[in-house]
């Protein structure tokens, strides 16, 4: 497979992807900005992938699609391209967070794509840790909201490329960012193309995203390190442990509110009064928003975040 | 004095604040100009606020919030707030917000509807429901579905008054999909509130308190003072 396009779904591992010789192109990323409208949908992200492969509007050689433990929309969707001719495999998160059982997975996924060559995991690891310092200086202001959360959410599939990757991060300019709330942004990414922006309009700067997080914070240098590293994405465990990895980030990173963004026809959705609870226990006000088709924010969607800042200015 | 405004799609409020007392005036969403008298408003609310000179706007969310505080001088669990082409539920205790603008069942723009199809003045339809004892069952969720379903009632033997009653209690289901179970009060605003069977219909499908300020169709606008004021205060 050396020199592949892999289309993946979040989180399948990139620096596995990478070190086995293939690029890696996470296909979530091409969704909020999709004009594709798919006829038969539950979930709008799956779908809109779905189609883009099934329309060749973009090509990838194989598809990997994370199986178990995550999310089963995509599951159906990844089975429909597969059966049109696309190769796929399918990557399967443990439920129970065994580092045995991830190891299996993660050996079973290089196998399916080539040989393993560890120096580029060095490499993928030094620009995680690199997008962890970049996280850093977004929670303290020291960067926009969008540019932290692109910087973040790219880290998926490293923008097709280390290389590539390596050169947004060290173009990241300093800057001082003037914004009145500090937020948490739980759940899924949103498929608003200008999610970020509206907020910061609103004068709420995202100091915690949630699922990018996941993608910068689990790395490794060798297979049984990203064993051991994946084995604990919040996502495919137990909402205990995820509760209580939030529970910590939020205070950690001094979240005054958080948003929740939730897809229709996402069991995800289901959570919503376990996010809420953590958030009353907390003490900090929580709204949440369900979205569908993606585009830019919609004016509802616009008019509940500007109440919720005005809520929060009331409260400061 | 004190100038709040609400510009919504049908109509534009104004609340005035002076010494104390609040007056207010209601006109046409295109006179929204004369509601001011040349002056910009303390603070601007509703679909139009953007295009009005004002100190400071504010959405409709949070001047239901502080209007209906003021006028009812209490705190309620839930607002509804219908108005001519959109309703809204703000869930005040859960800082919730529920909109439907995507059709009109469910909005004062299907009452019109039908009180057009009636022959009859929009604010008659509350003395009409008041006037009959049994209601026919109206299940329709559409606009144009339930006109057709009225006719047919009509010839089923149904009188005005009972089609009515009936109508407004499907239109009362139709808002209370919106309303969240744990609602016990409930403040009703808009234009629409002055409706007495739209009120009535309400208290018997959700089964609970519904509380209707004296003026419901300024609270917005009142919010809008209400709300200035304590930006200034605080
Ligand atoms: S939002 Fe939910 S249903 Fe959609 S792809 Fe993600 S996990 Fe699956």
């Amino acid at each position: 497979m050396k020199g592949r396009r892999i289309g993946i779904t979040a989180l399948v591992p990139p620096e596995v992807v990478y070190a086995c010789g293939c690029r890696a192109l996470d296909l979530n990323n091409l969704v909020p900005e999709s004009m594709v409208r798919p006829e038969d949908k539950l979930c709008a992200w799956s779908a809109v992938w779905r189609e883009l492969l099934l329309r060749r509007e973009v090509e990838v050689d194989a598809l990997v699609v994370v199986a178990g433990g995550d999310c089963y929309t995509s599951l159906v969707d990844a089975q429909r391209v597969e059966l049109a001719g696309i190769p796929a495999h399918h990557f399967i998160y443990p439920f129970s967070g065994d580092i045995r059982l991830m190891r299996e997975q993660v050996e079973a996924l290089a196998e399916f794509l080539g040989e393993l060559e560890h120096e580029v995991m060095d490499e993928v690891a030094e620009l995680k840790a690199m997008a962890l310092r970049v996280h850093e200086m977004r929670s303290r202001g020291e960067l926009g909201s969008r540019d932290g959360f692109l910087i973040e959410v790219s880290a998926s599939d490293l923008m097709g490329s280390p290389a590539r990757y390596r050169e947004a991060l060290e173009n990241l300019g300093e800057v001082d960012v003037s914004y009145e709330h500090r937020i948490a942004l739980l759940g899924v990414p949103p498929i608003y193309s200008d999610f970020h922006e509206v907020l910061a309009e609103l004068g709420m700067h995202v100091v915690f995203d949630e699922m990018p997080y996941e993608f910068i914070r689990h790395t490794g240098r060798s297979m049984a390190e990203v064993a051991r590293s994946y084995a604990r994405y919040t996502f495919a465990l137990h909402l205990r442990r995820r509760l209580e990895f939030l529970r910590k980030q939020l205070r950690r990173h001094r979240a005054e509110a958080a948003v929740h963004f939730h897809q229709y026809a996402c069991h995800h959705s289901l959570e919503e009064p376990l996010l809420r609870g953590l958030c009353r226990e907390l003490r900090i006000p929580y709204l949440s928003i369900e979205a569908d088709l993606p585009g830019r924010t919609p004016e509802q969607v616009r008019l509940r975040l500007e109440a919720f800042a005005e809520r929060l200015g009331e409260e400061s | 004095m004190i100038v709040g405004v609400d510009v919504g799609s049908r109509t534009a409020k104004a609340a005035y604040l002076e010494d104390g007392e609040y007056s207010f005036r209601v006109v046409e969403t295109a006179k929204w100009r004369t509601l001011l008298g040349g002056r910009a408003a303390e603070a601007a609310t509703g679909y139009f606020r953007k295009h009005v000179p004002a100190e400071l706007r504010v959405t409709e969310i949070t001047t239901a919030i502080h209007g209906t505080r003021r006028l009812l001088g209490e705190v309620v669990d839930v607002i509804v707030d219908i108005g001519g082409q959109d309703t809204k539920v703000i869930d005040v205790r859960e800082n919730g917000f529920r909109m439907n603008d995507k059709c009109s069942a469910g909005t004062g723009a299907f009452l019109e509807l039908i009180a057009k199809q009636f022959g009859v003045a929009l604010e008659e339809l509350g003395g009409l429901h008041l006037l009959a004892t049994r209601a026919p069952e109206i299940n329709s969720t559409c606009s144009v579905f339930a006109q057709s379903e009225v006719v047919s009632r009509l010839v089923e033997g149904y009188s005005v008054e009972e089609v009515v009653r009936g109508v407004h209690l499907a239109f009362a289901r139709r808002i209370a999909q919106m309303v969240p179970e744990h609602a016990q009060k409930v403040a009703l605003i808009g234009g629409v509130a002055r409706n007495s069977g739209v009120v009535e219909a309400l208290r018997e499908v959700l089964g609970a308190e519904v509380l209707v300020p004296e003026e419901p169709q300024v609270v917005n606008a009142v919010g809008a003072v209400e709300y200035y004021l304590r930006r200034k205060s605080g």
